[in-house]
């Protein structure tokens, strides 16, 4: 990705970023607030296009893609939104459901209705949400809305899962039931992870890999345990939580 | 130079909603004329449109009806007294003008504001980008349903709008100025040409409407703040789309009429 502009009067929010993930890996991405990382996940998936550059997720072009193409790939994608994104108006089930319904009606899967209840119901044991089911997303508490949000994410097995702040305000037992269950999907399917955080040692034991973002670049790419002795002395700071430095 | 500058972003803003709002037009009715639809999203849309504005707009319609023809009444017994005609010209009026055009400004109130409000809220709060990341075109699923209800329950209450109006001011004409039921319910007067005028007049509306308020629910940015504005501006921009259709077809049909 060359150039993001959100307000052309204004500098360019991304400038020059350049990043390939490969198949299986676990990637996490930092940065300090207002730094672009939930932009940068909502352009991987398509949902905002750069104004120069190219996004290629599964080697296919997503600025060169048709409506109906980007709208394939993008049901290719789990996204857990940092607001969790649950669609009001439906219930727990129908929320998990909505996905696998429109992958049978895009004609990506060949599922009779028991089969989706039945991969719903999974989905929903799996995030210790089964007895919920009937509820509407008002009556759950915001952990719980998490793990449904994780729960719709993940349903369709997707070879891509894309994880915006999964323990946003969230209290300590129930940030670490999220990571097992984020860890546990990761075990199960071998899917691509890329993961947002502000909780940056809850990051740097899930992701192999990790990446920081900093004044629309990329500051940081590489493994999570050599971040402390990083030459960047922003990553440093960020990473120890320092006071004093260039953050 | 600056506000040459700021008329230029200004032109540059106006072409590019322009280009949008063609855009989502376009999207509404491709995905109209398509059968996919979720399952009960247009029976429920009907009813919100079309049961829950139909006291609203009798009301309104009622008592807007009883007002004009209370005043038309008054003044023309003050000139001339003779009250036999205010009843025809009241209905014919009604059939070609005001009852689609009182019935649409109710519906751009109460139908649009509600469609730019949910449709603004699912923006901010990320349902809009989770639809699409489930692969739905967000066009098609949110605004199609309410489109088509929008069309079809804009006539109907129309049509009973007119009716409210018309025994309103039945009523009002007898009980203030004893006009016989028989003599203020002339229909001889109402043309074809007034129903159809009337008819194309609602179902354009009906389609403005929806486009118009899902067009603003769509751009909407900034939190609940925003979703405030962009309820506003639905409002607004509806009702302007109504009095701006309701003066093209007017013109049309007097040109396309007068010549046949």
């Amino acid at each position: 990705m060359k150039k993001l502009h959100l307000d052309p009067s204004k500098p360019p929010v991304f400038d020059g970023i350049s990043l390939r993930i490969a198949q299986g890996e676990t990637c996490g991405l930092c940065g300090p607030g207002a730094s672009g990382k939930s932009l940068l996940l909502k352009i991987i998936c398509g949902l905002i296009r750069p104004e120069a550059g190219t996004v290629a997720v599964a080697g296919q072009d997503l600025g060169a893609a048709s409506p109906s193409e980007l709208r394939s790939i993008q049901s290719q994608i789990g996204y857990l939104f940092q607001n969790n994104a649950l669609f009001d108006s439906m219930t727990v089930q129908e929320n998990v459901a909505f996905p696998l319904r429109q992958r049978v009606r895009l004609g990506q899967e060949a599922l009779d209705e028991p089969q989706i209840l039945d991969r719903v119901s999974e989905s929903l044991r799996g995030v210790g949400l089964a007895t919920h089911a009937a509820k509407m997303p008002s009556q759950l508490s915001g952990g719980q809305r998490k793990r449904v949000a994780l729960a719709r994410a993940v349903v369709t097995r997707p070879p891509l899962l894309i994880y915006d702040e999964p323990t946003a305000g969230l209290d300590p037992v129930t940030t670490a039931k999220i990571y097992d269950l984020l860890r546990a999907e990761q075990k199960l399917t071998k899917s691509t992870t890329l993961i947002v955080s502000s909780d940056i040692d809850a990051l740097r034991r899930f992701a192999d890999r990790m990446l920081m973002v900093y004044r629309g670049t990329l500051c940081y790419d590489g493994p999570s345990a050599d971040m402390d002795d990083s030459a960047s002395p922003v990553v440093r700071q960020f990473v120890r939580g320092e006071l004093e430095g260039p953050l | 130079m600056k506000s040459d500058q700021r008329k230029n972003s200004w032109v540059a803003s106006l072409r590019s909603q322009a280009r949008q709002l063609s855009q989502i037009a376009m999207l509404v009715c491709v995905g109209a004329l398509r059968a996919r639809r979720p399952k009960g999203e247009l029976l429920r849309q009907l009813y919100q449109v079309g049961n829950r504005s139909l006291l609203f707009v009798l009301v309104t319609l009622g008592f807007t009806g009883m007002v004009l023809v209370f005043q038309s009444c008054l003044q023309l017994s003050r000139v001339t007294g003779d009250l036999s005609q205010v009843g025809g010209e009241f209905i014919k009026y009604l059939v070609h003008e005001f009852g689609p055009s009182l019935t649409a400004m109710m519906l751009a109130t109460r139908v649009g504001a509600g469609i730019a409000a949910e449709i603004g809220s699912m923006v901010v709060t990320e349902q809009v980008d989770a639809l699409r990341m489930c692969g739905v075109e967000p066009v098609e699923y949110l605004l199609v349903p309410r489109f088509l209800a929008t069309l079809m329950m804009t006539l109907l209450l129309a049509v009973f709008g007119v009716l409210s109006a018309v025994m309103m001011g039945a009523f009002t004409a007898h009980q203030t100025f004893h006009v016989p039921y028989s003599v203020f319910l002339d229909l001889s007067k109402v043309r074809l040409t007034d129903v159809l005028t009337g008819c194309v007049k609602a179902l354009s509306y009906g389609a403005a409407i929806p486009i118009v308020s899902g067009f603003c629910g769509l751009s909407t940015h900034g939190g609940s703040e925003g979703v405030g504005w962009a309820t506003t501006r639905a409002v607004v921009s509806s009702s302007f789309a109504v009095i701006v259709l309701d003066f093209l077809i007017s013109a049309l049909a007097l040109l396309s009429w007068q010549s046949m």
